[in-house]
């Protein structure tokens, strides 16, 4: 889904995080004539609101009296793609830095590459969303412990331990029931949250359910081959495993904003009125910023989104305009930026 | 805005609540759990998964025991507990903290069921 980029390009803006915040500061700068980048840890756009609640009716997004969380998003990353962005998905940053002889930013991201760009708006919300890592046995990871089950067949003939006692754990078993030697779901509470009707045909199916049991230790040689389940009588059971499937929801993780240089308040980047941080040209917006008299709310961040870029463009060019004119302008007089007067 | 997990939770302690939370701001008491206002990021998991029906969102605290239940769980990280040398704030995070043992003086003092 991201898009190639060439990394020897200097973009004007590059927004971190693609949760509705962010979507929008990506259509704004492309609106003011910025060239902009924008990248995500996760796998496709939405931010929290697709990773938590796509189907949730939020009532107070300006101009909608209900949408639902997946209809918001589609509507903001159609929105955000009307300019031509650079969309990088699956991509954590993992450090920015500031070369002093040039002044640009770089935004490393986790596979090594860099982006060179002027500004950096930082919309991580509450930071990036995975997996909850296994309490034990997740130095498995990679042989034998899963947190995605993404391709079933490879799982064909195994015995499978899946852990947790959700929807996702609940689906994860059905799924791979048909062709897995063995199923057992392990949950530590008394009742398991999934969906009833899951739970019959789970049951139905031959799917082993055990609650009030916690995973000991997962063991193996070169790969897992077992684990160690403590009943809810407090004996311990092993169980043959060659595929640990870790279904215990979503955890955020904080960005390190300290090591990038920036002041923080709690989880929050501190900026000033024009959403700027105490590091000229990176400015941080929606649920990631903060500031006196922050109401964190999509409504809110959709204005601080604006409010950044637009400072942003008086930062890259700083005989900009503050305003871009009104969007419904025959012909916007739009600023013109570095990049364009490269082009020129 | 906020979550917040009402009587119902006393004595029960379910935790699935605990389980879903996607920024850990769950905090367990002795006897009840509490939600971390200024950490709660209002994604509603913790209300669609609680065996107890006990949690609801401040928005919808009209009557008097659900207001009284919002500001009790603010005050268990804003008010120095019983045993503790000084209020909890907000941890970022619950796991790493542990079960925390002490109440609200509301929850203290509440009949067993």
């Amino acid at each position: 889904m991201s898009d190639p980029i060439d990394m020897r390009d200097v973009r004007d803006v590059t927004v971190v995080g693609a949760g509705p915040s962010g979507l929008f500061a990506t259509y704004y700068a492309g609106f003011r004539g910025l060239s902009v980048t924008l990248v995500d840890a996760q796998p496709e756009a939405g931010g929290q609101v697709t990773a938590l609640y796509p189907a949730k009716t939020i009532h107070d997004v300006a101009g909608f009296p209900s949408v639902t969380g997946a209809d918001l998003i589609a509507g903001l990353t159609a929105q955000a793609r009307e300019h031509a962005p650079h969309m990088l998905f699956d991509a954590d940053v993992v450090d920015l830095g500031r070369d002093e002889q040039t002044g640009l930013f770089r935004v490393v991201l986790k596979d090594g590459r860099a982006i060179r760009t002027r500004t950096v708006v930082i919309a991580t919300g509450v930071g990036g969303i995975h997996p909850r890592k296994l309490p034990v046995g997740h130095e498995w990871h990679g042989r034998g412990v899963v947190y995605i089950v993404t391709d079933p067949d490879v799982h064909a003939g195994q015995d499978i331990v899946v852990v947790g006692g959700g929807d996702s754990a609940l689906d994860w078993a059905l799924q791979l029931r048909p062709i897995a030697r063995s199923v057992t779901v392990v949950h530590r509470r008394r009742a398991f949250r999934a969906h009833p009707a899951s739970l019959t045909r789970a049951a139905r199916e031959g799917i082993v359910l055990l609650t009030e049991s916690e995973l000991q230790s997962v063991d193996g040689v070169h790969r897992v081959r077992s684990v160690v389940v403590r009943d809810k009588q407090a004996v311990d059971v092993e169980l043959p495993a060659d595929t640990v499937v870790g279904a215990l929801g979503l955890l955020s993780a904080p960005s390190p904003f300290e090591a990038w240089g920036l002041d923080v308040e709690g989880r929050h980047v501190v900026v000033d009125p024009t959403m700027q941080t105490n590091v000229p040209g990176v400015f941080a917006i929606g649920d990631a910023s903060s500031y006196r008299g922050k109401v964190a709310l999509i409504a809110t961040g959709f204005g601080e989104a604006a409010t950044a870029v637009n400072n942003a463009a008086v930062h890259i060019e700083p005989g900009a305009s503050l305003v871009p004119g009104h969007s419904t302008d025959d012909d916007v007089a739009l600023p013109q930026t570095a990049t364009t007067r490269q082009e020129a | 805005m906020t979550y917040v997990i009402g009587k119902e939770c006393i004595d029960a302690q379910d935790r699935s609540c605990v389980d879903v939370c996607p920024v850990d701001c769950i905090y367990e008491g002795s006897r009840k759990n509490y939600i971390n206002p200024a950490e709660c990021i209002d994604c509603g998991e913790c209300e669609l998964v609680c065996p107890e029906v006990a949690i609801f969102p401040a928005r919808k605290a009209t009557n008097d025991e659900w207001k009284q239940f919002t500001a009790d769980n603010a005050a268990f990280f804003t008010e120095q507990l019983p045993g503790q040398d000084a209020p909890l704030g907000d941890p970022g995070g619950a796991e790493p903290l542990g079960s925390v043992d002490a109440d609200t003086p509301l929850v203290a003092g509440w009949p067993q069921r």
